[in-house]
């Protein structure tokens, strides 16, 4: 085994160019603490894309969000590149802007609908000073936009004109504007249709090629995921539950949770239902939640023992992380 | 098999810049009682657009129905007056919005967003419209102690699923969901559609599924049809369309699918994008992308084909023996 990091624990064989530790972020709502995001430690290298799935509304938009510091975190630490995200001084953040870019979850909410597509795309080029006149502007405007595939007629279009697929590839262009190095992906294929979505996936993974690119994908879509990423890690109510290298922990999740996800998968060809996990409906609530394992009300395996304390994330075989008293049976 | 909603060359057009986009162009479409329809289709087909004619929700002057006519359950729905429509929509005809941001109101809770609806519909008193709404949400899987939040500070796959509570609290006869699913992880998923197959088993509803997910259409849906350029251009059972793609657009977005079981270095999508819609290519929409057009295809609209009981709008089946 190669020498492992004091910090987290993962292999040195890369070095990180970011590094989340004991993240946390908590929502102050009417009925208490809502804990979005629990106490999260990952690492991505330099070039890699790191997947994240979990269930809806388990903290990786935050957890995203933190990332590129659209919210304050409630504690933990982001270093990236060597700079503290979370107290960085607002000329370091200026720095980290240019560097960090996120694709957003929503293209509706996530751009101006008064703006056209062209200044939507081109915005991040005039705040940043990035090009000296009109003409350059809009012939990285143009560039852009048939990296993304949108057709130059749509320069002056508002976005209500546009179908979903087409706004999201707005969001994709304006990522692109200042050449990240480092992009957090929140479902930026998802309302895309397979062949676009190829097209688009296709596109990130040579910009990676090409540029190193370090990516965070965000995506329900397992295939998608599978697909693109070098690591996975796996949410449950604002904590990592499993991760993994792809292959291995599709191949074998070693987590209830994630077992009951990867058996869920809709499989598109004909008679292919296979042995699902349902998960029982019952759910808890992210707000002031009580020690113990989240996923124990929920899992088939859980034991009293279970919901007395939070089960630690640890290597259960070389490489493989769970969050699970139990995960030495499935290994 | 009884048919609640029938479309007949339905024609829909936007109109931007002093340009006007055909979104849809001379759609005919059947659906029956109780029944899943599939409809896939790129970016851009004129999916949604489809699904907000049925409700005649395309707003004047941005956009307009041209030509073609809607039955529902035997009622015309582009004469309806405003009162037919208002009773229509939400109760017979919900629809799950692509963005749940249409659908829901940024100043009320999630809770009363649905104890609202039931009320307007339902005709029950207020307590037991709060109760339903909090059994809504417990059944799209949040807890009812969240109903007093409102929709910024849900996630988006709880905003998705605040909008399904919203269109099945009212147990339409036709539900028109929009990418119902997508923002939604692949448990939660299972469980939405569990209780939209109860729905339809229970109140015999019918639904129009609008997906990009293949997968989601092979395990959930009865018929497919897919959908290019404001035109359905292939129509078949979801044995016939898996078993046997035909046309060469819906054969392309099998192909450019992840595949789970191996592993590839590229995805291989369709190459070229759709036709600019406010100018649409004279022949075959899809022709220019074609990797099997030939001379007819450039320059002839192809008709709708029968072959064998599926339908595909195709130059290459007229060849093969096709009856138009
Ligand atoms: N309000 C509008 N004004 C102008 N054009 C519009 C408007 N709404 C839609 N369009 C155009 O009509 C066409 C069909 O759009 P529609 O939203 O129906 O596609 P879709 O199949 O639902 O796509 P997606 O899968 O991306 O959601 C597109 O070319 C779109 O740009
Ligand atoms: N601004 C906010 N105020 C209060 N609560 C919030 C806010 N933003 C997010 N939350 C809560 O934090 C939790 C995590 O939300 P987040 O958007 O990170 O989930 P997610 O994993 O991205 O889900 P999805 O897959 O549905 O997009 C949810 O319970 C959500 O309601
Ligand atoms: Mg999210
Ligand atoms: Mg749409």
């Amino acid at each position: 085994m190669s020498a492992r990091s004091p910090i987290t624990d993962t292999p040195m064989t890369d070095t990180p160019i970011l590094r989340v530790k004991n993240l946390k972020k908590y929502f102050h709502v009417a009925k208490g603490n809502l804990h979005a995001v629990d106490d999260v430690s990952f690492d991505i290298s330099k070039g890699k894309t790191l997947g994240m799935v979990g269930e809806s509304g388990c903290g990786k938009s935050t957890t995203g969000r933190l990332l590129v510091r659209l919210h304050e975190s409630t504690s933990g630490s982001i270093i990236y590149d060597g700079t503290e995200v979370t107290s960085a001084t607002v000329r370091d953040m200026g720095m980290l802007r240019t560097c960090m870019q996120m694709i957003f979850q929503d293209p509706y909410s996530s751009i101006n609908p008064r703006h056209t597509v062209a200044s939507i795309i081109g915005e991040p080029l005039k705040i940043h000073k990035k090009v000296h006149n009109n003409l350059e502007y809009e012939e990285r405007v143009r560039q852009l936009m048939t990296t993304v595939g949108l057709a130059e007629r749509l320069y002056d279009a508002y976005p209500h004109e546009l179908d979903g697929g087409r706004r999201q590839r707005i969001g994709i262009a304006r990522a692109l504007a200042l050449d990240p190095e480092f992009i957090v992906c929140d479902e930026p294929v998802s309302a895309l249709d397979v062949s676009i979505q190829a097209q688009i996936l296709n596109l990130l993974m040579n910009l990676q090629e090409k540029l190193g690119l370090t990516y965070l994908f965000i995506t329900h879509d397992l295939s998608v995921v599978k697909h693109i990423s070098d690591d996975i890690v796996i949410m449950y109510m604002g904590q990592i539950v499993e991760r993994g290298p792809t292959e291995e922990l599709f191949k074998k999740p070693i987590h209830p949770y994630g077992q009951a996800l990867l058996s869920a998968i809709p499989i598109p060809k004909l008679n292919s239902k296979r042995d699902r996990i349902i998960l029982k409906s019952e759910v808890s609530s992210p707000i002031n939640p009580k020690p113990g394992c989240r996923f124990a009300p929920r899992c088939a395996y859980a034991q009293p023992e279970c919901s007395t304390a939070d089960p630690a994330l640890r290597e259960v075989s070389p490489g493989r992380f769970a969050a699970c008293r139990l995960a030495e049976q499935f290994v | 098999m009884e048919t609640i909603l029938a479309l007949r060359d339905l024609e829909v057009q936007y109109y931007s810049n002093r340009k006007t986009i055909r979104a849809v162009n001379g759609l005919s479409l059947d659906m029956h009682k109780g029944k899943v329809l599939g409809l896939v289709g790129e970016t851009g087909a004129g999916k949604t657009t489809l699904a907000l004619s049925i409700l005649n929700m395309i707003r004047a002057p941005q956009g307009k129905i041209t030509a073609g006519n809607i039955r529902f359950a035997g009622n015309d729905v582009l004469t309806m007056n405003k009162h037919e429509l208002r009773n229509m929509r939400g109760k017979d005809v919900a629809m799950i919005f692509q963005d749940p941001m249409t659908a829901l109101n940024p100043v009320l809770t999630v809770g009363d967003q649905i104890a609202e609806t039931v009320l307007r519909h339902e005709g029950v008193s207020k307590e037991a419209a709060w109760k339903t709404a909090e059994t809504m949400l417990e059944t799209v899987g949040i807890p009812a102690d969240r109903a007093r939040e409102y929709p910024h500070q849900f996630s988006g796959g709880m905003k998705q699923r605040v909008v399904i509570a919203l269109a099945l609290a009212c147990n339409p006869k036709l539900l028109l969901a929009d990418e119902p699913t997508t923002a939604l992880d692949v448990t939660i998923q299972a469980q939405v559609l569990d209780l939209m197959r109860k729905l339809i088993k229970e109140q015999g509803t019918s639904v129009l599924f609008i997906t990009h997910s293949l997968g989601l259409v092979a395990e959930n849906c009865d018929e497919v049809a897919t959908m290019y350029a404001g035109e359905i251009v292939e129509f078949g059972s979801v044995k016939q369309l898996f078993g046997n793609p035909l046309h060469p657009y819906t054969k392309g977005l099998f192909g450019s699918l992840p595949d789970l079981s191996a592993v590839s270095e590229r995805l291989k999508p369709i190459p070229g994008l759709m036709p600019d819609p406010t100018n649409l290519p004279s022949g075959c929409f899809f022709s220019p992308r074609c990797p099997f057009a030939t001379e007819i295809c450039h320059n002839t609209h192809p008709v709708d084909i029968d072959v064998e009981g599926h339908m595909v709008k195709c130059h290459l089946y007229t060849k093969k023996g096709g009856k138009a």
